[in-house]
C-alpha cells in the first residue's frame, strides 16, 4: 500500500515541480530536504518554519505541492502523523535516486555553476 | 552645387547598410542547383544569414556549418570540412556541389581548404565512386570587403572550379546580373526569350519563389546547374550587369577561355536598360523587338503621369549595394526625382572613380552627396539635422526606423525587404521594373500626404 | 528501443544518442539523451553561436545600452532585427547596433584601439547614452585583444560612463548556450552590488529569464504590480543596465528561463542567499502557480489569490472558447530548450493539445529531465535536430502545428502544416493569462487556416471528365 502512495507522490513531484531539476546535485538536495521538510510540517499540523529567506522559500513550494496533494489523493487527510513521515521519507529517497544518484545527466556534480 | 564624395569619418559602425563576406558567399551558393554551401566557422555565421534569406523570401535555404568550436581554434579545422563534406554527401544523394566558404575565423586560424578538398576529393571517389562531387573553395574573410564582394568571390570561384575548359562554342550568353530577386531574374530571362536570344542567367533565383504544392514537394532552391557554369567557358560573350557583383567572373571568362566581357550600366532606368538591350542586340546581331519597344513604351507611359506631378523637386536618399544605388539614381534623374544622398556601404576604393557616378557629379545641378564606407548613422543624422530635407528614402529594410522615426516616406528597394511583402517577386530591373518602382515610390508619397494630411486633396481628382 | 536512430541518421549513428522516445514505464534513470554536446558537422543543425547566446539574447535586450560588438561587420548585422524584445523607452535596443567594423589590418596588427575609437565615437555619437557592453567576436579573440583593458581606459576617460565586457566568441562551446553562461557569470562577478537601488516597497524581488518577447514583462509588471512587489531588475526584458547592478537587494529571485539565466540565480544565492524559485510564465494553471508560491513567500497570499480570481474571471472564457476547438491537436514544439518543458504540460492541461514531438537546440541534460517528465509517452525528445531528421519525425508525428522559428516555418509551410513563432511569437505577448490566451488564438488561427485545405487541393483532380481530357 505504501509503495503505491509513494509512487503517486513521486508522480505528482516529478510532473509539476521544477525544484527537483535544479542544476547541481547539492542544489536539488536541498530543496528536495527543505520542502519536503516544510510539506511535512504542513501535512501534519505543524507549524512550518518561516525564519529565513529560504524557509519561507521552501514553504511556498510546500504550500502549493501540499495543496494540490491534498486534492488530488484525499486518502492524505486520513493518514496519520507517523504515516506521512514515512510516505514523505520514501518519496524523498525515491526522488534523490532519480533526481541525484541515479540521473544520467552529467552536469550535476560540476564544482561551479 | 555639385556632388561631393565623402567618407565615413567614424572607425565604428552603427546600424550597417551590409552583412559580411560569407553571407554574400551564401547568397551566391544557394543559386546553384543540387548545391548545399557548407560554411567553415562558427554556428552563427549560417544559422543567421539563413534566417536573413528566410526574412526577405520567406522561403528556407540549405547552408550548412562546419561548427567550428574551440579545439578547432587551437588545433585546425580542416577535420571539421572533411566530416562536413562527408556527412553532406552521405545525407543527401542529389547533392553535386558544395562550396567551403571560409570565415574570419578560419582564415585568422589559417587552415588549408585547397589541401582539405584533396582530400575530401579522395575520400568521396573512394566511398562514391559513381558520383561526381565538387567541392569549391570560397575565402570570404569577414574582415575584408563585405556581403558584396563576398557575393561576388563565391561567383568567381564556382565559376573557376566549374569552367575548367572549353569546349565547342554554345552560342549562349552568359549574363551575370548580381545579387537581385527572383522578379528580375524572370524578367532579363524574358528579354532574352523576346529577343531569341539563349543564354544564361548566373545565378538563376527564379525558384527562390516557390509554390506550396498539392504533392507536398519543395522547389526553393537555385536553378543554375553545373552544366550551366562549366558551360560558361564556351559561350559567345557575358554580360555584366553589376560592375561589383559579377563582373569578375566576366572578367576571368574573358582572360581565361577569350569569353568576350561586357560590362554595362546595371540596368535601372529606362536609359540603362536601353544600353543593356543594344549591347544584347550588337553581341549577339539580334534586333531589340517590337514587344519590348511596347513594354519601354507602357512604362514611360506610367512614369510620365508620376514625374513632373508628383516627383519634380523631390529630395530622395538612396542606400544599398552599390550597383543598385548608383543605377537607381540614374532613374531618379529620368523622373526628376532629385537624388541628393547616397550611401554605399563598405570600403570598396573603387566606388569613388565609377564612371556612371563620375557622370552623375556632373550632370547633378543640386547638392548631391555620396558617402562610401557608409553606415545608416550616416544617414540617420543628415535626416535628423534640421537643416535638411529629404522627401523620400530608397533601400532596404534595415533601414527602416529611419523613416519611421523621422516620418519620411520610403520605398522598400534592394535586399532584405523583409518588412514588405512580396517585392522579391517583382523586377526592380527593365522597364518593368521601372515602372514598378516608380509606381511604388508614388504609392508611398501618396499614403503619407494622406496620413500627414498634407495636400493630400489633390489626389481627390487624380 | 527507447533511443531512437532515424532512418536519415544511418550514416552518423552517434545521432542515435540525442533523440529519445518515451515509453510508458521507462524514466530518466534508464535514458535521458546526450545534450550540449558538440554539432556533427554539416548536419543542417539549427544552432546559433555562443555570442548571440550572450548579445541577442540577453545583453541585447538591455534598453539604454551601447551594444558594441568587437569584429567584422556580420557579427552586428546579423544580430540586429532578429528579434522581437519592444521596450518602453521607444526600442533602442530593437533599433540600433554597434560594431568595430574589423579589417584586415586591424587583424594583423591588433583592434584594440580601433575599439578604443569606435568605444569614444559610440559615446560622442549619442550624449544621452552612458552604458556600453562590449563583446569580443571569434576573430578578436583569436588575434587576443584585450577589451577588458581597452574598457577601463575608456572608462577612466569618461567617468560617467560604465561598461561591460563579454569575452564570448562564436566558437566558444558548442551552442547558444555558452554565451548564456559567459553573460550571466561575468554580471553577477563584475557589476552585481555596485549600486544601490532605491526600495519603495516592503516586498523586492527579481524576475530572472524573460527577455520582453512581444511585452511579455510589461503584461506579467502588471501583476508584480497589483501585489505590491517591487521588481528590482528584470533579467533582461525591458531592463536598464543599472537595474541589473542593484540585483543583490531583492529578497527572491523568481526564475522563468532557468536555461539562459538560471546561473544568474544560483550565484546570487550563494553570493547572497537570496532564494531562488523556479516558475513557468506561460499556461492558466502554471501562472496561477508562480502566483501562489511568490504570494506564499511574501505572505500576501490574499492579494494573489485576488489577482487569481481577477484574471481568470477575465480569459478563462476566452481561453476554453480556445480549448473547445483545439482538443486533439498535435503540436511539436522546435525551440531553444526550456519552452519544451515550459509549454508541454501547459498546452496539454489547459487546452487539450498533445505535444507529439519536440526538439531543443541548446538544451542541456537537465532540460530533457525537466521535459521528459512532463512530457508524453509515444513523445519524441530531440537535441540539436537538423533538417532531414524534421522531415522524418514529421512522417512519424504528423504534428498539426509546429511552434518554431520563422526560417523552419517557411520550410513546414510546404508541408502545409502551419507554424506559429514559437521564439518571436506571431502576435503576443504569450506569458500570463492574457498571452496564454493569445497563444491559444494564434494556435487556432493557424490549425484552422482555409488555405490549408486548398493547398492540398489539386483543382485537376475535381474537375468534370471532358475538362479533364481536355487538360490532358
Amino acid at each position: 500500500m505504501t509503495p503505491e502512495k509513494i509512487d503517486q507522490l513521486f508522480d505528482y513531484v516529478q510532473e509539476r515541480c521544477l525544484w527537483q531539476f535544479f542544476s547541481r546535485a547539492w542544489d536539488r538536495e536541498e530543496n528536495i530536504d527543505g520542502i519536503l521538510k516544510a510539506a511535512a510540517a504542513l501535512l501534519t499540523g505543524q507549524p512550518p518554519a518561516l525564519d529565513t529567506p529560504m524557509d519561507r522559500l521552501f514553504y511556498a513550494d510546500a504550500k502549493v505541492m501540499v495543496s494540490d496533494l491534498r486534492e488530488r489523493f484525499p486518502w492524505i487527510e486520513d493518514s496519520g502523523a507517523a504515516q506521512i513521515r514515512d510516505l514523505l521519507h520514501g518519496l524523498k529517497d525515491k526522488l534523490t535516486e532519480f533526481t541525484i544518484t541515479k540521473s544520467l545527466n552529467h552536469e550535476l556534480n560540476h564544482t561551479l555553476y | 552645387m555639385g556632388c561631393e564624395v565623402t567618407t565615413r569619418e567614424r572607425a565604428g559602425i552603427i546600424n550597417p547598410m551590409y552583412d559580411c563576406q560569407p553571407a554574400g558567399a551564401q547568397y551566391a551558393g544557394i543559386g546553384v542547383k543540387d548545391c548545399i554551401p557548407l560554411v567553415h566557422g562558427g554556428q552563427g555565421c549560417t544559422m543567421f544569414v539563413r534566417l536573413l534569406f528566410a526574412q526577405h523570401f520567406k522561403e528556407n535555404f540549405d547552408i550548412a556549418s562546419t561548427s567550428l568550436h574551440e579545439d578547432s581554434a587551437v588545433f585546425g579545422g580542416h577535420q571539421r570540412i572533411e566530416d562536413g563534406v562527408l556527412t553532406l554527401v552521405r545525407r543527401y544523394p542529389e547533392l553535386r556541389v558544395i562550396p567551403i566558404i571560409t570565415t574570419c575565423s578560419t582564415e585568422v586560424i589559417g587552415d588549408d581548404v585547397e589541401g582539405t578538398i584533396t582530400r575530401c576529393n579522395k575520400a568521396i571517389k573512394a566511398e562514391f565512386p559513381d558520383r561526381k562531387v565538387h567541392v569549391v573553395p570560397v575565402h570570404t574573410p569577414s574582415f575584408k570587403s563585405s556581403q558584396v564582394g563576398g557575393y561576388s568571390e563565391c561567383l568567381l570561384s564556382l565559376v573557376k572550379s566549374l569552367a575548367t575548359h572549353k569546349a565547342a562554342p554554345s552560342g549562349k550568353l552568359n549574363l551575370f546580373p548580381g545579387w537581385v530577386n527572383p522578379g528580375d531574374v524572370t524578367l532579363l530571362k524574358h528579354y532574352l526569350r523576346e529577343m531569341g536570344v539563349e543564354g544564361t542567367v548566373f545565378m538563376d533565383t527564379e525558384d527562390f519563389d516557390s509554390p506550396m504544392l498539392p504533392d507536398k514537394t519543395i522547389h526553393t532552391h537555385g536553378r543554375t546547374t553545373v552544366e550551366d557554369l562549366q558551360g560558361s567557358a564556351n559561350a559567345v560573350a557575358s554580360l555584366a550587369l553589376a560592375r561589383y557583383e559579377g563582373a569578375s567572373s566576366a572578367q576571368y571568362l574573358q582572360t581565361e577561355f577569350e569569353v568576350p566581357a561586357h560590362i554595362v550600366s546595371t540596368p535601372y532606368g529606362i536609359a540603362n536598360t536601353d544600353a543593356m538591350l543594344q549591347k544584347i542586340s550588337e553581341i549577339t546581331g539580334k534586333p531589340i523587338p517590337e514587344s519590348l519597344i511596347r513594354e519601354r513604351g507602357v512604362a514611360i507611359d506610367a512614369l510620365q503621369d508620376l514625374a513632373h506631378m508628383f516627383f519634380a523637386d523631390k529630395r530622395v536618399a538612396l542606400f544599398g549595394h552599390p550597383d543598385l544605388v548608383i543605377g537607381l539614381a540614374e532613374f531618379c534623374m529620368e523622373v526628376e526625382l532629385k537624388p541628393v544622398l547616397l550611401l554605399l556601404g563598405d570600403d570598396n576604393s573603387r566606388y569613388k572613380k565609377d564612371p556612371r557616378l563620375l557622370a552623375l557629379k556632373s550632370k547633378v545641378d543640386w547638392d548631391m552627396e555620396v558617402v562610401c564606407n557608409a553606415d545608416l548613422w550616416e544617414l540617420e543624422k543628415r535626416v535628423k539635422a534640421p537643416d535638411t530635407r529629404i522627401d523620400m528614402i530608397l533601400g532596404h529594410s534595415k533601414g527602416r526606423y529611419v523613416a519611421i522615426d523621422a516620418n519620411i516616406p520610403m520605398t522598400r528597394v534592394g535586399f532584405p525587404t523583409f518588412d514588405r511583402a512580396g517585392l522579391y517577386r517583382h523586377p526592380t530591373m527593365g522597364y518593368r521594373g521601372a515602372m514598378l518602382l516608380g509606381e511604388a515610390i508614388a504609392n508611398s508619397l501618396f499614403t503619407h500626404m494622406e496620413y500627414t494630411r498634407n495636400r493630400e486633396w489633390i489626389l481627390n481628382t487624380w | 528501443m527507447p533511443m531512437v536512430l532515424l532512418e536519415c541518421d544511418k550514416d552518423i549513428p552517434e545521432r542515435e544518442k540525442h533523440i529519445y522516445l518515451k515509453v510508458d514505464g521507462e524514466d530518466s534513470r534508464d535514458y535521458l539523451p546526450v545534450a550540449n554536446a558538440s554539432t556533427i558537422p554539416g548536419t543542417l543543425s539549427e544552432r546559433g553561436c555562443a555570442f548571440c547566446g550572450a548579445k541577442l539574447v540577453i545583453g541585447g535586450v538591455l534598453k539604454d545600452t551601447i551594444q558594441m560588438i568587437h569584429g567584422p561587420i556580420g557579427c552586428a548585422y546579423d544580430t540586429w532585427h532578429t528579434k522581437r524584445y519592444p521596450s518602453d523607452n521607444g526600442h533602442f535596443q530593437m533599433k540600433y547596433v554597434w560594431s568595430t567594423d574589423m579589417k584586415e589590418s586591424h587583424i594583423v596588427f591588433g583592434g584594440e584601439k580601433r575599439l578604443e575609437k569606435s568605444m569614444h565615437e559610440a559615446f560622442d555619437e549619442m550624449p544621452e547614452i552612458k552604458r556600453m557592453i562590449v563583446y569580443t567576436t571569434c576573430p578578436t579573440a583569436l588575434i587576443g585583444d584585450d577589451i577588458k583593458a581597452v574598457a577601463k581606459k575608456v572608462m577612466e576617460a569618461r567617468p560617467d560612463v560604465d561598461v561591460f565586457t563579454c569575452e564570448c566568441p562564436g566558437f566558444a562551446g558548442v551552442s547558444q548556450s555558452k554565451g548564456h553562461h559567459v553573460l550571466n557569470i561575468g554580471w553577477v562577478n563584475e557589476k552585481v552590488g555596485n549600486i544601490e537601488p532605491e526600495i519603495t516597497a516592503k516586498h523586492t524581488m527579481n524576475f530572472i529569464g524573460d527577455y520582453n518577447i512581444q511585452g511579455d514583462t510589461q503584461l506579467l509588471q502588471q501583476y508584480w504590480d497589483k501585489l505590491g512587489i517591487q521588481v528590482i531588475a528584470h533579467f533582461t526584458g525591458n531592463a536598464n543596465y543599472d537595474d541589473l547592478r542593484a540585483m543583490h537587494r531583492a529578497q527572491l529571485n523568481v526564475v522563468n528561463c532557468a536555461r539562459s539565466a538560471g546561473y544568474i540565480a544560483n550565484e546570487l544565492k550563494k553570493k547572497y542567499g537570496i532564494p531562488r524559485l523556479d516558475i513557468d510564465s506561460w499556461g492558466f494553471n502554471y501562472m496561477a502557480e508562480g502566483i501562489r508560491k511568490i504570494s506564499a513567500f511574501f505572505g500576501i497570499e490574499d492579494k494573489g489569490e485576488a489577482l487569481i480570481a481577477e484574471e481568470y474571471a477575465k480569459w478563462k472564457p476566452k481561453l476554453d472558447w480556445y480549448k473547445e476547438r483545439l482538443k486533439g491537436t498535435k503540436m511539436a514544439i522546435w525551440t531553444g530548450g526550456p519552452r519544451l518543458w515550459h509549454w508541454t504540460k501547459s498546452v496539454e492541461d489547459d487546452l487539450g493539445v498533445q505535444v507529439v514531438a519536440m526538439s531543443s537546440k541548446f538544451g542541456h541534460q537537465e532540460d530533457f529531465e525537466k521535459v521528459i517528465a512532463r512530457g508524453q509517452a509515444g513523445t519524441y525528445y530531440i537535441d540539436d535536430g537538423n533538417e532531414l531528421e524534421f522531415f522524418e519525425i514529421i512522417d512519424l508525428v504528423k504534428p498539426d502545428v509546429i511552434f518554431t522559428g520563422p526560417r523552419v516555418g517557411e520550410l513546414v509551410k510546404k508541408l502545409h502544416i502551419p507554424y506559429v513563432n514559437g521564439h518571436a511569437y506571431h502576435n503576443g505577448p504569450y506569458m500570463g493569462f492574457e498571452g496564454f490566451v493569445n497563444l491559444a488564438r494564434d494556435m487556432y488561427n493557424a490549425i484552422y487556416n482555409p488555405l490549408l485545405k486548398l493547398a492540398a487541393t489539386d483543382p485537376r483532380a475535381t474537375l468534370s471528365t471532358p475538362a479533364k481530357e481536355a487538360a490532358e
